[in-house]
């Protein structure tokens, strides 16, 4: 470990506090259980910090779940947005996490590709 | 199946966050010079007690575990701290939080390396705001700390 790379933590830590206020259009839930870490959802989670600090989407949220109990499709998401519509997303990578904040977290379209199960929709 | 250390220790305080810790405190203690490496978190959650200990160390299984949350984490922990010549401690009880410390030898060949430790780091501070996630970390080449709550600022 290089205690240089450590340093930027701070700097790092309080850009994405400072998007991080106020009321969000979205929410992001991480799915980060034993089996959601060893497929690989910690680097999904940072693609998407990364990419969210980048474009300066200060309309999202990110936060972490234990198991959704997908283990078969980890790593996983879901995306509730605040008119009630959630969808999930799973078998993610960070090129497909760069997709959804791309696509669905920006623009609002969902990625239909990526998505599982049953969509719930707005109320 | 978790190949880097910064990867368990996000396992680790993902228990602790489920245990409504307040405070989470993670250290990383490694020195090539002296070959030996620690990693440890210590929470104020609301512990276990020996039975639930027991069986967390042992890992899960069947069908038992899974409803009642029982995840094979701290038993691959301990699995390779032993394998790479070092120790593996837990104390806990109802209450009074949880500390789990494995120690390894640097230069040990099945070590498994460090990790990413900023991206976990990152994904705890977003995980729960309100948490205090701390890191210390030292090495031959000096040391560090870190608080999510005072980045705030």
């Amino acid at each position: 470990m290089n205690l240089e790379e450590l340093k930027k933590l701070k700097e790092k830590a309080q850009r994405q506090v400072a998007l991080r206020e106020g009321n969000k259009k979205y929410r992001v839930v991480v799915s980060m259980g034993t089996s959601g870490i060893a497929a690989g959802a910690r680097d999904v989670m940072k693609t998407m910090l990364d990419e969210i600090e980048k474009r300066g989407l200060d309309d999202v949220e990110i936060r972490v779940t234990g198991e959704h109990g997908l283990e078969d499709v980890e790593p996983v998401i879901r995306v509730e947005q605040a008119d009630g519509e959630e969808v999930t997303y799973a078998r993610l990578n960070a090129e497909k996490a760069k997709q959804i904040v791309a696509e669905h977290l920006a623009k609002g379209k969902k990625v239909d590709n990526l998505a599982v199960g049953k969509q719930k929709k707005a109320e | 199946m978790l190949e880097e250390l910064s990867l368990h220790l996000l396992d680790m305080a993902m228990n602790s966050l489920a245990a409504g810790a307040r405070c989470v405190q993670i250290a990383v203690l490694e020195s090539a010079k002296r070959n030996w490496l620690i990693v440890r978190v210590r929470d104020d959650g609301h512990g276990m007690d020996a039975a639930t200990l027991e069986r967390v160390l042992r890992g899960h299984s069947g069908k038992q575990s899974r409803k009642k949350k029982i995840g094979l984490g701290l038993a691959l922990l301990r699995q390779t701290s032993e394998m790479c010549g070092g120790h593996f401690h837990v104390r806990s009880a109802p209450g009074r939080g949880t500390a789990v410390a494995a120690s390894m030898r640097y230069h040990h060949v099945d070590r498994p390396p460090l990790g990413d430790l900023q991206a976990t780091m990152l994904a705890l501070c977003a995980a729960n705001p309100a948490v205090d996630v701390q890191l210390h970390y030292q090495s031959d080449d000096g040391k560090f700390f870190f608080s999510s709550q005072e980045q705030k600022g």
